[in-house]
């Protein structure tokens, strides 16, 4: 069920991004939990992060196009300190950020934490999906562990 | 050669001026820090100040803009002014531009530093930076999230990939660490001159793993002025002028910091083949070597994409050619690596210290640091993504 917001409202429930009409639709995504990333419908590619046109043949013909979030993790890193946020508590251990490989998005990265796995084992080339937390009362895409063929959960 | 670059040699630097890089300038402003370098930069090349016509003053948080640089220092009619990009190359080349093209004949380019509140624990006490909290978080009514990749994280994130594709020891960025750290002992300017041992570096606090503290270019409070002419009136003030042979920026057409396709091409590239097709030297003709370091992976990228190794080499390199009786990197014994101490040692001037050193050397008045009759510069500036940049300067 999508929850309709107006613009206002949007930007409200997001208070630490600047959204933009541009990056509207991937927010308002995350308000029903799920992933958009815009896709051209004249030559089929993928971009991101939301663009006003089609970076590759500069169509304004783009729809923000629910993807799995399945993928691979590119790049890592163990934060030892950063930026607050609720749930991140770096007295505790340092807290893992990724750029993930998303399997049916050729080319396109996103970029977040990983959930309920020790921080040693958040490293390149980690298989992941898509799950969601809360984030100051709005869904927050992240990602945790994702059984291979063969591996184990 | 084979690109077009009509303003090789045509453009001298006649004038330098600094404050020392420190971290904690009192009571002192960014406006006055810049003020005293502008001032020294002036009175160095000889110049009368109302012959200045054109003022660059970098887009530094904090820092003083163009017209309230001109206003401070009492200047006359200028004809060019701007406030460019942060990192030195953009102001270089900004300048170089206006006087070439007759926008103006003599600029005063400056860049002033000044510890943010976000960065420093002195900082943030100091309730004269609290409005620099602002400026950064650009009106958000809440911090970024720390899954946010911004510029700075991203070095963290493309290290830790390096590591990966290459299997390298973090010995290899110490070592960049480590021939900062030497050098800034012979630089009275520098903000960091304690010894600094790889087994010092191992064990400094982790920030964002793979990267330590020491990996990353150390806030200071500073400035850096510079006076720029033609050549032509260069040579009626000194026999022997420092010309820009060649600069340029680069950046790849893609260059979103989590979305950069490989460590195979980026920013560092399209400088290395544009500099290298304006300049008629390269790697085995110069004498002093400027790769930038704000963070070390940025170091080890210049190394390697300038030509003096392989990619993932840069690590290896930099222990065959290293000095022990100095503690520094002296490739073929004879060139040394940011003879000042970098960013990470100097302190964080965003590359205005290599390109202030670059000059100190090709004048000879670098005093016990001095590279031996040193005629030629190479600056590889900034990093990976919209920022990198180079420059060739050479003695005439």
């Amino acid at each position: 069920m999508s929850e309709v917001v107006d613009d206002a409202a949007l930007v409200a429930r997001f208070p630490w991004v600047q959204i933009n009409h541009d990056s509207k639709h991937h927010f308002r995504g995350w308000l029903d939990k799920q992933l958009l990333i815009n896709r051209c419908d004249d030559c089929s590619k993928f971009h991101h992060p939301p663009k006003p046109i089609c970076p590759e043949c500069w169509s304004s013909n783009l729809t923000p196009t629910a993807v799995s979030g399945s993928g691979t993790v590119h790049l890592a890193m163990h934060l030892h300190q950063g930026a607050p946020a609720p749930g991140v508590d770096y007295a505790k251990g340092a807290h893992p950020v990724v750029s993930v490989d998303l399997d049916d998005v050729p080319g396109v990265r996103f970029s977040s934490t990983v959930i309920d796995l020790p921080v040693e084992e958040v490293v390149i080339g980690l298989p992941v999906k898509l799950d969601w937390v809360e984030r100051y009362g709005s869904p927050f895409p992240v990602f945790r562990k994702r059984a291979t063929a063969g591996g184990e959960s | 050669m084979s690109r077009r670059n009509p303003m090789r040699d045509e453009i001298a630097i006649v004038g330098l001026g600094s404050t020392d890089f420190s971290r904690d300038s009192g009571g002192t402003s960014a406006a006055g820090l810049a003020a005293e370098a502008c001032i020294n930069a002036i009175r160095d090349s000889g110049i009368d100040k109302s012959e200045i016509d054109g003022v660059v003053g970098a887009l530094e948080p904090g820092a003083p803009r163009a017209n309230e640089m001109s206003t401070i220092l009492g200047l006359k009619d200028i004809t060019h002014h701007s406030s460019p990009m942060p990192v030195a190359v953009f102001g270089l080349v900004d300048a170089m531009t206006a006087i070439f093209s007759g926008q103006c004949d003599t600029v005063l380019l400056y860049f002033a530093f000044t510890r943010a509140p976000w960065n420093s624990r002195s900082a943030a006490k100091d309730p004269f930076r609290s409005y620099l909290g602002g400026m950064m978080g650009g009106g958000l009514k809440a911090p970024p999230m720390p899954e946010s990749i911004d510029p700075s994280a991203a070095y963290t994130a493309w290290a830790a990939r390096y590591i990966h594709e290459y299997d390298v020891p973090r010995e290899d960025f110490g070592r960049v660490a480590l021939n900062m750290r030497a050098n800034a002992a012979r630089n009275p300017k520098a903000a960091m001159k304690a010894p600094l041992t790889m087994e010092g570096y191992l064990q400094a606090r982790m920030i964002r793993d793979p990267l330590c503290m020491l990996d990353m270019d150390i806030p200071v409070d500073g400035a850096d002025a510079f006076i720029l002419t033609t050549t032509e009136k260069a040579k009626k003030l000194t026999p022997n002028p420092v010309v820009v042979h060649a600069a340029t920026a680069g950046m790849v057409g893609s260059n979103t910091e989590d979305q950069l396709p490989s460590l195979a091409r980026h920013g560092q590239h399209v400088v290395v083949e544009a500099l290298k097709d304006r300049s008629d030297v390269w790697t085995d003709d110069i004498d002093v070597f400027f790769p930038y370091d704000g963070f070390s992976i940025i170091t080890l990228g210049w190394i390697e994409n300038m030509g003096f190794a392989k990619p993932g080499g840069a690590g290896r390199f930099m222990q065959e050619h290293w000095d022990d009786d100095l503690g520094c990197v002296m490739i073929d014994g004879r060139v040394p690596m940011n003879p000042h101490g970098g960013s990470l040692s100097e302190g964080a001037s965003r590359g205005t210290g290599h390109l202030r050193e670059a000059v100190t050397q090709l004048r000879r008045e670098a005093g016990d640091r001095q590279v031996h009759e040193a005629s030629t510069a190479l600056i590889g500036c900034g990093g990976f993504f919209f920022n990198s940049q180079g420059a060739v300067l050479k003695r005439l």
